[in-house]
């Protein structure tokens, strides 16, 4: 049977995936961030993750406005990697297991999540970005990735408590595969941040942190929030951490932090957060149980 | 109304996307969407003018085009994340265009920034 192992949460800006691309691992102002992704790195290997659910948001390039889904969920063994306006990226097609996704689907629409299929498309950066950073690449991908987008852009968006409640279903999906999988789930986007208009270079890393502190110990507060109090408090593109709430919702009501790693540079809140719910048992060691802030 | 979005207009310096707006300017906003494809970006450089007309573009989203004035296209209703396509294309990063928007120099902007290196 299939297994959620754990839980990331994790920034997809695409200024990550252009630093990795240009090979800044060691330059004195990323390597904060670099260094940060290596204990989940080696967590992801030392567990033998199978399978990524990947919970993103497509930045307006595998899908335009003429038809965009609130929630979807791609199919097949292989997805470029999009150009997104300045060209393609040196790595390999991201790998999928149909099978594992088409289930993840049949059970979502049975259990009334009545979500998107799309096929045949190329993935941004709300997924490709983190990726490099979690996973070697080189010569494969050690694993599947089940991508689900989720609408973040064009407001009406789903609500807080609709994303957990995915998460949830989520769970249901894939703790009733049938074949030994270890998956973690991901939630992508954040922190706070704002990109758009006069505010822009909006953050709050008091509300940062108080957010980790929910997500983790009382999510309800998360789901009681609006839009518009994410945007306050966060900045606008910072409303995308309705996907962490995905995320949580995947995961028992307790959940231990093995990892955490915050690193505002620029002009978003780059964080990554590594969780394991209490229906895992604890390592024997806490080598990574590192928390770095 | 979207509750939602219940007192987002009290937020300063905030456009929210929605689907009213996204009616009003969805040529505009497939204009740089094509950005994504090099025969469009080619296109486009080689004629810009022809390729905006061709793309539907009003005088006045034309106007805000050929100035790259980046608030405006925001104001105007274009999402941001189509218009980061077309900065590519510009040759404007986005640390450049976020200054622009702010109304100030990059240099000026970076030093607001904690980690004033990191690009």
């Amino acid at each position: 049977m299939a297994k959620i192992i754990g839980c990331i949460g994790t920034s997809h800006v695409p200024t990550i995936a252009l630093a990795y691309d240009r090979g800044r691992q060691e330059d004195p102002a990323w390597k904060p961030l670099f260094d940060g992704y290596k204990p989940v790195a080696q967590w992801l290997k030392d567990k033998k993750a199978d399978v990524l659910v990947f919970i993103y948001n497509d930045h307006a390039t595998t899908f335009f406005f003429d038809l965009y889904p609130t929630f979807a969920l791609g199919v097949g063994e292989r997805f470029p990697i999009a150009d997104e306006g300045a060209g393609l990226r040196n790595l390999p097609h991201i790998k999928g297991d149909v099978d594992f996704q088409a289930h993840i689907a049949e059970s979502l629409v049975n259990d009334e999540f009545d979500l998107t299929i799309f096929q045949n498309k190329p993935i941004d950066h709300g997924c490709a970005s983190p990726l490099p950073l979690l996973w070697d690449h080189e010569p494969d991908w050690p694993g599947s990735v089940v991508p689900i987008t989720v609408n973040v852009l064009q407001y009406p968006l789903p609500t807080p408590r609709r994303c957990y409640k995915l998460g949830k279903a989520l769970r249901r999906a894939i703790e009733s595969y049938p074949k030994d999988l270890n998956v973690v789930v991901v939630g992508t986007g954040g922190l706070s941040h704002q990109i758009h208009g006069e505010r822009t270079g909006f953050n709050n890393e008091a509300w940062d942190l108080e957010f980790l502190e929910l997500l983790q110990h009382n999510p309800e507060k998360l789901m009681e929030m609006t839009h518009a109090d994410y945007v306050r408090l966060g900045g606008a593109e910072s409303v995308e951490q309705i996907m962490w709430l995905a995320m949580r919702g995947a995961m028992p009501d307790t959940i231990r932090k093995v990892h955490q790693n915050y690193y505002l540079a620029t002009t978003t809140a780059m964080t990554v957060v590594l969780f394991e719910g209490d229906d895992v048992a604890e390592p024997a060691t806490t080598a990574t149980a590192a928390t770095t802030a | 109304m979207n509750p939602q979005l219940n007192g987002i207009e009290t937020i300063e310096g905030t456009y929210a996307f929605d689907i009213r707006t996204c009616n009003r300017t969805l040529n505009a906003n497939r204009f740089f969407w094509n950005m994504i494809r090099a025969d469009w970006r080619e296109r486009y450089l080689a004629d810009p003018e022809a390729v905006m007309t061709e793309a539907g573009l009003n005088d006045t989203e034309k106007e805000l085009v050929r100035k790259e004035d980046w608030l405006g296209l925001v104001k105007h209703g274009v999402n941001f994340f189509v218009l980061e396509k077309f900065a590519r294309v510009a040759r404007k990063t986005n640390l450049e265009v976020y200054a622009i928007m702010r109304g100030e120099s990059f240099e000026d902007f970076m030093k607001t920034r904690r980690v004033p290196d990191a690009r």
